[in-house]
């Protein structure tokens, strides 16, 4: 995993050029594509920028953040009782709910980031259980019964309110390895004992990355919430988003900077398919392949496709290492 | 003895025996966490499957649940056997967050499975005996809950004695400490883990149908378990039989003077900052050392 730490070129022109055609194919996509596609590519997009802000704290930092929906919750929450109870527009509901979202994680993140392992992983999730559960018992968020948001009068608005947060979530991927942030978690992510001896303070990197992670989940939450218009602690405090962007993370690669969309692209793909056919079928099979996926290509596929060994003995070679 | 005193020593009693059914839930997840260094979050999907054999058993063949817990125990203990020889074994190097999502995924698919075969109706198990209490001065004991906490501290002691006095009990710890060590000498490392496992289920499967005596029963029950089982190991220091008995107790003390406070719906809010306070204040559990599973 050392091989990890290595010093990130700039992209080539190549890359560029790639980008900015894609960048201008998804703009025109609306114009061309049906709504039922529409929806589908925003919904594709949604998991792109959860999992790529996930993949900041769990792959990046290696701290697996399982409480990620809290954010998406409290971007929920922020833009559906501004927009109803203030009247505010939604833009600016929206950037309040990422605003909000970095301001809890700041907060949140001192004490969470101290614990390790194990202890991290279950903090958050209960910390995203408490949130669920305050939200249900307070009368501002409407308890159990939630919140009823306003309509939009079209849905491509969605679109590209997705897409623009996918393009900063990307461009955050590219960046943090890039950037003395990014180093920093990076060491603390390999040996945060040498880290701290090398002069790192880990505490307040961890906190950084922690708060950028949260900022795109709060985002996806308000968008989520103005587009299916309704809100209530389960759907929004839902620990399956977490895990999902946790396991196109894992698919597509953890620690990349477009693994990450890779995963989220192919698997809410099939997702979408299996839903097609049977909701049971689309709760069973991902539960399959959750486990499917760790017990076989637990350092994600990319690494599988890209090791120089055939694909048979990358998967055996994986499995001796970790098995009893 | 006024009515305030008298509603703190219910709430004091209730907790206890509420604590009970939670040192049971936790005594498996402990033990799979100290000896595998897994945190199995399937642990509320098992003691969901636990309830319903006790509630089919009770359903279809009449079966007091109590005599039943051992039917629960087996099936959980068959089931948790291969769960653990054939898929969690593979990857029980790999890093925990490896194992950590391969548990979710087992979750999802038990839960879902249950809720295909099942549905999502929401049971209980009532019996001629569930309304019945004893009157012990000013306070009253609910009989299917001291049922539960008898059969809870059975359940422990055994597990204790199992752990303490016997070969199994030494090769499990054996491995615990140094797996390679173990090996050396000779001991079955994959099948001392599915045993290990193995045993842990069936503790979960007991804890399953305590619980169908007075909570109700369905398939998504199990994440709240799961939480329960993760605050009270870390009350009582990981890897301990007497603490997570001990971490059970209390956090069935707290969330019973909570709920009486304020209010049933800040229950899962409670044992959240519990968990939190002890996890910043003492890391190692409120016992600190009793013997280790783990150095």
């Amino acid at each position: 995993m050392i091989t990890a730490i290595r010093r990130h070129a700039l992209p080539g022109r190549s890359a560029g050029v790639l980008a900015v055609l894609a960048l201008g194919a998804a703009l025109a996509f609306p114009a061309v594509a049906s709504t039922y596609y529409i929806r589908l590519a925003t919904g594709i997009f949604m998991f792109g920028v959860l999992a790529s802000g996930w993949n900041l704290i769990g792959g990046y930092t290696g701290y697996p953040d399982f409480g990620a929906a809290a954010f998406l919750g409290i971007g929920a929450y922020t833009t559906g009782i501004l927009m109803v109870r203030a009247h505010a527009p939604f833009a600016a509901a929206l950037l309040a709910g990422g605003v909000l979202s970095i301001v809890t994680a700041l907060g949140i993140g001192v004490v969470l980031l101290r614990l390790r392992g194990h202890y991290f992983a279950i903090a958050t999730l209960g910390f995203m259980i408490v949130l669920r559960q305050l939200a249900a018992n307070l009368e501002l968020t409407g308890g159990g019964s939630g919140i009823n948001l306003p309509g939009a009068s079209t849905f491509t608005g969605f679109y590209y309110w997705m897409l623009a947060a996918l393009a900063l979530a990307v461009a955050a991927g590219i960046a943090l390895p890039r950037s003395r942030v990014g180093y920093a978690v990076a060491a603390i992510r390999e040996n945060q004992d040498a880290a701290q001896v090398l002069g790192i303070a880990p505490l307040r990197y961890k906190v950084l990355v922690y708060a950028a992670s949260a900022f795109f989940f709060g985002i996806v939450g308000g968008i989520y919430a103005y587009w299916f218009t309704f809100i209530d602690p389960p759907t929004v405090f839902n620990v399956d988003f977490t895990i999902q962007a946790a396991v196109m993370t894992l698919f597509g690669g953890p620690g990349t900077a477009l693994g990450p969309l890779a995963g989220a692209v192919v698997l809410k793909s099939l997702d979408t398919v299996l839903t097609n056919i049977s909701v049971f079928l689309h709760n069973v099979f991902f539960g399959a392949l959750v486990c499917l996926l760790v017990i076989f290509a637990p350092r994600g596929l990319a690494e599988i496709v890209r090791g120089g060994a055939s694909i048979a003995e990358t998967i055996r070679e994986q499995l001796r290492e970790s098995r009893i | 003895m006024n009515a305030a005193a008298q509603i703190a020593l219910q709430n004091a009693v209730n907790g206890l025996l509420v604590g009970g059914t939670y040192a049971t839930v936790a005594v498996g997840f402990s033990l799979v966490w100290g000896v595998l260094n897994v945190v199995n979050l399937a642990h509320g999907a098992l003691v969901m499957l636990g309830a319903y054999v006790t509630y089919w058993l009770f359903t279809l063949y009449h079966v007091d649940p109590l005599l039943a817990l051992p039917a629960a125990g087996a099936a959980l203990f068959a089931l948790g056997y291969p769960l653990q020889r054939v898929v969690i074994n593979q990857v029980i190097r790999a890093s925990f967050l490896i194992t950590f999502l391969l548990t979710f995924g087992l979750d999802l698919l038990i839960t879902n499975l249950a809720l295909a075969a099942w549905t999502a109706d929401i049971r209980s198990v009532t019996t001629p005996y569930s309304g019945g209490s004893i009157a012990l001065g000013p306070v009253t004991v609910p009989i299917v809950r001291l049922a539960a906490l008898l059969t809870a501290i059975f359940v422990a002691a055994l597990l204790h004695l199992m752990m303490t006095r016997t070969r199994l009990g030494s090769a499990i710890r054996a491995t615990a400490s140094d797996q390679e060590a173990a090996r050396l000498m000779g001991i079955p490392i994959a099948h001392i883990y599915a045993l290990t496992f193995a045993i842990a289920a069936a503790t979960a499967g007991i804890a399953g149908g305590l619980i169908s005596l007075s909570f109700p029963v369905f398939p998504a029950m199990g994440p709240g378990y799961t939480l329960v089982a993760f605050v009270t190991c870390v009350l009582g220091g990981l890897g301990s039989v007497p603490g997570a008995f001990l971490g059970g107790l209390i956090l069935g003390l707290v969330q019973m003077y909570a709920a009486s406070w304020l209010g049933p719906n800040y229950d899962n809010i409670v044992a959240f900052t519990v968990l939190i306070l002890v996890l910043l204040v003492r890391p190692a559990g409120l016992l600190g050392r009793g013997y280790r599973f783990r150095g």
